[in-house]
């Protein structure tokens, strides 16, 4: 009977094992091959993309589709933008929501369980998107940079996250701490801190990630064209009609020099180029942190 | 504050107590401050702006000043011949996007755990995972570009073969498909990461002794596992529920195109399209004062009622 049993094991196992790693590469594939496909006609010659075919290489190699990108006013200041309030925001948030986090983590403090309920019920109820149009219009948020990073300051799901973390750094330390004489302003930075770095990174890193990746808030709150992200300005490059308008003939001095100089820039490749200039940074950056942030995730959702 | 309300109730000497603890935690309630007066302004005080859902908003007056309606908005919302489609499709794409959306990272999970490959595991996950990073823009862009009539994959594929090329991004029937596709296809990868999580929590000892007993692998997934990762299963479900009138407003509203708007107005979309694009202040803050309505009644019943029945709870 084992030896039977242990036989069709074997052969049932090896199907099971061969579809498995069959059907993960796919989805491998699948979510890879886009982004090469995109990083592929980026270097390509647009014109010559065109006529099809190129799949895997670029069949005309060329850098002029980048350069024409780095040259457009247009992508060039929405990318100071894009970085300017990734940076500021990362910065900001992070440093506030540690603070709340150590705050509500405190488990002596008076009335913590109303001040958890106070951060926690805005996850569950809000006034919507017109009474916070509204608001931002009054306290002259609209057409104006702030409003890229105020109203995204805090998050108390990165909050729990942090406060979370913090739980799992002993009472001791901060308890000796306290008998040296150390201000709650001291445990916090040379303490808490310090030893918060892995959550701290995977915390930066949604923040980023969400400033980064924001199209919504240009697009809808923000009119002056100096203020668009990257974002924003690649949503509106998406759409042929405003191609013209955004990217096209603006940084030459007439129609010829540009019809001259960038002959084999089609708006098709310049999407593409925009496209693998707007990831690339994010991409490069989340496979050293994924050790992190999967944790990150597992604290986060096993909450108290 | 409780604490404050017990020491009124309780004498003189629990009264100094507390104050003695308060003032011992002064700074701490000053490391809370800065949130405190950031949350009364972003998220309590459009909270009090939901009264324009009453309102027939005058710029000049201000939302105080504005004339008061009453529930007409919300009269006129419930017949409103758009009414119907923009729930029903609000429901079907949240209903499609769990039925279908909700086991994808689970069965991701289960398949990444049988891996015994570790390189090859974590591979695979890191590629996983880069839909999730970029931007909705950015996965559309690469969508239309897979697509596209003049300039997709699909169709310079169908036109070397000899066929036509079609218009799939406009086509109905295709887009409640291509919305829960993408959504799995952006998400899969990330949210498998707390499934897998979870299954690390479940005791070795129960799959050794399973072995002893005869069980095969699927009995094992069947037995072991699946109930293994259970309350992470149901917490998510809860959330997910409770969240069903949010069928992805950022997602949809970068894949409406005018050949499917029938299909493609959800409700956060139709906020926008009557609030922002038409000024319509007062009617489309009703709606969305609805949907936050039924949204959080939606969560705090489901909460309570798994609660009540299984040990799986939000709070």
């Amino acid at each position: 009977m084992t030896k039977v049993a242990g036989y069709k094991k074997s052969i049932g196992d090896r199907i099971f094992n061969f579809v498995n790693y069959t059907l993960l590469t796919l989805l491998g594939i699948s979510t890879l091959y886009p982004f090469i496909y995109a990083l592929v006609l980026s270097f390509n010659d647009g014109h010559d993309a065109l006529k099809g075919g190129v799949y895997f290489w670029p069949r005309v190699f060329t850098l002029d589709n980048y350069s024409r990108a780095f040259e457009n006013p247009n992508i060039l200041g929405a990318f100071k933008i894009s970085i300017a309030r990734t940076v500021l925001s990362i910065i900001l948030s992070v440093f506030l929501t540690a603070l709340l986090a150590y705050a509500i983590s405190k488990k002596g403090l008076p009335g913590r369980r109303f001040f958890i309920f106070f951060f926690y019920f805005t996850m569950l109820f809000s006034g919507g998107l017109i009474p916070r149009y509204i608001l931002y219009r009054n306290l002259g948020l609209t057409n104006n940079f702030w409003i890229y990073v105020l109203p995204g300051l805090y998050s108390f799901y990165n909050a729990i996250v942090i406060k979370t973390y913090f739980d799992g750094i002993p009472d001791s330390l901060s308890e000796a701490a306290e008998i040296d004489g150390c201000s709650e302003l001291q445990i916090f930075f040379r303490i808490m801190l310090p030893l918060s770095m892995p959550v701290l990174a995977t915390i930066s890193l949604f923040v980023g990630v969400g400033n980064w990746n924001d199209w919504f808030t240009g697009e809808y709150f923000v009119t002056k064209k100096e203020l668009i992200p990257a974002a924003t300005l690649l949503n509106k490059l998406l759409s042929e009609a405003s191609f013209e308008s955004s990217a096209g003939a603006d940084g030459f001095q007439n129609i010829n020099e540009a019809l001259q100089m960038r002959r084999n820039v089609t708006p098709e490749s310049l999407r593409m180029t925009f496209l693998i200039i707007i990831t690339v940074p994010i991409l490069c950056v989340y496979p050293f942190l994924q050790k992190y942030f999967v944790k990150g995730v597992m604290i986060g959702s096993i909450k108290e | 504050m409780s604490s404050k309300v017990n020491a009124t109730k309780a004498n003189e000497k629990d009264r100094k107590k507390t104050y003695k603890r308060i003032w011992k935690y002064r700074y701490i309630y000053l490391f809370m401050v800065p949130a405190i007066i950031w949350y009364i302004i972003f998220h309590y005080t459009p909270m009090f702006g939901l009264i324009l859902a009453f309102k027939d908003y005058k710029y000049n007056m201000g939302i105080l000043g504005s004339p008061w309606v009453g529930l007409r908005y919300f009269r006129n919302f419930l017949s409103d011949p758009m009414f119907y489609n923009v729930i029903s499709n609000t429901l079907k794409i949240s209903i499609l996007k769990i039925i279908f959306g909700f086991p994808a990272p689970i069965i991701l999970a289960l398949m990444l755990n049988e891996v015994t490959n570790s390189k090859f595991k974590r591979v695979v996950q890191t590629v996983s995972y880069m839909p999730y990073f970029v931007s909705w823009v950015v996965v559309i862009t690469m969508l239309s570009k897979f697509l596209s009539p003049t300039h997709g994959l699909l169709n310079e594929i169908r036109v070397n073969m000899g066929l036509d090329a079609v218009y799939y991004q406009g086509d109905p029937k295709l887009f409640y498909p291509l919305v829960v596709l993408t959504d799995i296809w952006k998400n899969v990868g990330w949210g498998s990461i707390i499934y897998l999580a979870a299954l690390t929590g479940i005791d070795p000892g129960l799959y050794e002794a399973a072995e002893i007993e005869g069980a095969g692998r699927w009995a094992k997934m069947w037995h072991i596992t699946l109930p293994g990762i259970r309350a992470t299963i149901g917490i998510l479900f809860i959330m997910g529920l409770g969240g069903i009138l949010n069928a992805g407003y950022e997602q949809i509203l970068l894949m409406q195109t005018p050949p499917v708007m029938d299909k493609a107005e959800i409700l956060d979309t139709y906020v926008l399209r009557r609030g922002l694009k038409m000024s319509q202040f007062g009617y489309a803050t009703a709606i969305g004062f609805f949907s936050s309505v039924v949204s959080l009644i939606l969560v705090v019943t489901v909460n309570y009622i798994s609660r009540k029945y299984t040990e799986v709870s939000l709070w």
